[in-house]
């Protein structure tokens, strides 16, 4: 068992993979932007928070009391989160206070930058946001109106509690779409079943169908579906094409054992008739006799058969073609002393006719079944006609008598295997109703029809109509 | 006995009429078409239908139902030369009493022949005794006692046709009808000698048992009372 061979697909299963995938990549998507804009507002809050630490700071900046008049920060009265990070430096660079918790690596981090403004750092593993700006203090106001002293304040924090609070504030968002998307997916596998049951249906109703069963009648949910009632409707009109072929198919194979058994039922008979009681030399010679007779018949009939077999197994070969003339005039002679036997005129018209794409002894075979036919049909002293032309480059068969003809209601049959219009007589005749089902099935074969008139007690005609060979371009 | 074969390969036809006429003794007619084939039937002078399935003008069957719906009991053997299941099934539901594939055993054939006769007599065995005489119909001989008595086919014929209905009024036109095909010049003389010549054979034995002759009516077989 190979079934690991065929790798099948789901079509359900990928629908609702394809929808859900989508669905999964839009909440993330809106996760992420619901918590880039978090981010974003609580960076500029960070930034406004810092900028009013940074003023404090700048608010603890004070007269150093000292010769030179400096600035120092007295960190007394500063109330700042233990976490922050600051320095203020002078004009020439040196620091006049930073936040005693913080170490040198840190603060060496910190007054790395040399632009005000925000930005961001990173020291050691913690996340941090800055802010640097220059102020300037104005010390010993009552004298000569004070002596300005400019500072570089930079204050920083960790960012971490900010990322934290953005995600948790948009941590519902993203609950929300996680279940939004579960709910989704369950909804679409039921909806998805339900709409899709119709293709299982006409799964299992395209299941049912075998030789022996051939009903297959679309249900209506697929019919209303536009997508599958096109190829229901095209399965019924293959299946009731098969159911026809496959009927007629089953019927010939019955009839032909209907033929050979029968043969064989004359056969057996006639030896078990034979040998059932002792007879006479002449009793046996005369069953032997019939017993010939009998096995004739039979290889008759298979032979027959069996060229219906081959004219129907392949088309006729490019090369094959022949004449329809010079075929005529040789089977009508051969055919003379079974006419003078029956006492029957044979009359033969054949003009100059183009080549027809048929083999020479499928020709022959064509004309000495119509022929025969033909003179079997007529009673002493009628007239058999044949006549060959060519008419808008079509080559043309007639052949006629003047018999008993065949009734109106056989007429439709004739062409029909195993059929006999006059069963008893014509298996009397050796016949087994096989000779215009290959007649036929000769003419079709080259592209041909061939069709019966007849009328009782008038006689019959049997027309066929042969197109000119074609040449095939290539040669 | 007289059959009538419906059967339009015609050699079959002879060979199988020839073996029940050989081996059975029976009469026989051939019809090589349904439409002739039923219209014998009407006759009812058969004692056995044998009917090809497929036939020419009328199928075999149409044939049987023709049969039946005239509440005719002939027995009806087919002869078919497909056996699906389901056309056994038809036959028979239409009132066909067996059936044979072709090609068959002409042994076999006589046999579901003649047991077919026996049972539509009312025959279960094949041999049946009136008094002290019993008909052996597979054997085709007479006893009387266990004695063999000789008798011409036509004898033998005439006894086995009565003896199927002992002590019933059995007209001469009867025994005509099924004892003698279509070919048979129809003469109840001949008849009268044939019972003549088989009473007397049956009193060389000394036998009590005796076909009678009802003056107008046609002809008894009578037991002695007392052997009853």
């Amino acid at each position: 068992m190979s079934t690991a061979a065929i790798r099948t697909h789901s079509l359900s299963r990928q629908l609702i993979g394809g929808v859900l995938l989508a669905e999964l990549l839009c909440a993330a998507l809106f996760s992420a932007v619901a918590i880039g804009h978090e981010m974003h507002g609580r960076r500029r809050a960070f930034d406004v928070m810092l900028r009013g630490r940074a003023d404090s700071l700048m608010g603890a900046v004070q007269d150093a009391e000292d010769p030179e008049d400096n600035v120092t920060v007295d960190p007394t009265e500063l109330v700042l989160p233990a976490q922050d990070v600051y320095e203020v430096l002078n004009p020439s660079g040196r620091v006049l206070g930073h936040s005693q918790a913080s170490s040198g690596e840190l603060l060496a981090e910190l007054s790395a930058s040399r632009a005000d403004g925000s930005f961001n750092f990173r020291a050691g593993r913690e996340y941090y946001r800055a802010v640097r700006f220059e102020g300037v203090r104005v010390i010993d106001r009552e004298e000569n109106g004070g002596y300005r002293r400019p500072v570089t304040v930079l204050y920083a924090a960790p960012t971490r509690d900010l990322w934290h609070g953005a995600v948790e504030a948009v941590q519902f968002y993203v609950l929300a779409s996680v279940l939004l998307l579960a709910v989704t997916g369950f909804a679409l596998v039921w909806f998805l079943r339900r709409r899709l049951s119709p293709l299982q249906e006409l799964a299992a109703i395209a299941g049912r169908v075998s030789t022996r069963s051939w009903e297959f009648v679309p249900p209506a949910a697929v019919l209303r579906t536009t997508e599958l009632a096109p190829i229901a409707l095209s399965m019924e009109e293959l299946l009731k094409g098969l159911q026809l072929a496959f009927e007629r198919q089953r019927r010939l194979t019955g009839d032909a054992a209907h033929e050979l058994k029968t043969s064989i039922a004359v056969l057996k008979s006639s030896l078990q008739l034979l040998s059932m009681v002792p007879r006479t030399a002449e009793q046996y010679e005369a069953g032997l006799e019939g017993l010939q007779l009998d096995s004739e018949r039979m290889e008759e009939l298979v032979s027959r058969m069996l060229t219906l077999a081959r004219l129907e197994e392949a088309p006729v070969e490019q090369s094959e073609a022949c004449e329809m003339q010079p075929v005529v005039r040789e089977v009508a002679e051969r055919l003379r002393p079974l006419a003078e036997l029956k006492q029957v005129v044979l009359e033969v018209s054949a003009a100059e006719a183009r080549a027809i794409a048929m083999p020479t002894g499928d020709a022959e075979l064509l004309c000495s079944n119509l022929i025969v036919n033909a003179l079997q049909h007529s009673a002493a002293n009628g007239r058999v006609s044949v006549v060959v032309q060519t008419l808008d480059g079509v080559t043309q068969l007639r052949v006629a008598d003047r018999g008993d003809g065949i009734p109106e209601s056989s007429l439709p049959h004739v062409f029909e295997r195993f059929f006999r219009a006059d069963r008893s007589r014509s298996r009397a005749s050796g016949g087994a109703g096989l000779g215009l089902s290959i007649c036929k099935a000769i003419v079709e074969r080259s592209g041909g029809t061939i069709h019966i008139e007849s009328a009782v007690g008038t006689g019959t005609e049997v027309t066929v109509n042969l197109p000119a060979r074609q040449i095939s371009a290539q040669n | 006995m007289r059959v009538l074969v419906v059967e339009d390969e015609v050699r079959l036809a002879n060979n199988i009429a020839e073996a029940l006429r050989e081996r059975c003794g029976f009469a026989v007619d051939c019809a090589e078409d349904g439409t002739d084939g039923a219209a014998l039937t009407e006759f009812k002078h058969y004692d056995l239908l044998l009917l090809d399935l497929m036939l020419p003008g009328l199928d075999g069957l149409s044939i049987v139902r023709q049969v039946r719906r005239r509440k005719d009991m002939t027995p009806i053997l087919i002869l078919t030369a497909r056996d699906q299941p389901a056309q056994v099934v038809e036959l028979l539901n239409a009132g066909a009493d067996d059936y044979l594939t072709k090609p068959f055993d002409l042994g076999e054939l006589l046999a579901r022949a003649k047991a077919l006769i026996r049972r539509g007599k009312g025959a279960p065995q094949p041999e049946l005794t009136v008094g002290r005489i019993s008909l052996n119909t597979v054997e085709q001989t007479v006893r009387c006692a266990g004695e063999l008595i000789d008798l011409s086919p036509t004898e033998y014929r005439l006894l086995e046709y009565l003896i199927f209905r002992p002590r019933a009024i059995v007209s001469a036109r009867e025994l005509l009808e099924h004892l003698y095909d279509y070919n048979w010049q129809h003469h109840s003389n001949v008849i009268e000698a044939h019972i003549s010549n088989l009473r007397k054979k049956l009193r060389a034995v000394g036998e009590e048992t005796t076909i009678a002759t009802l003056r107008g009516r046609g002809y008894r077989l009578e037991a002695p009372e007392q052997q009853r």
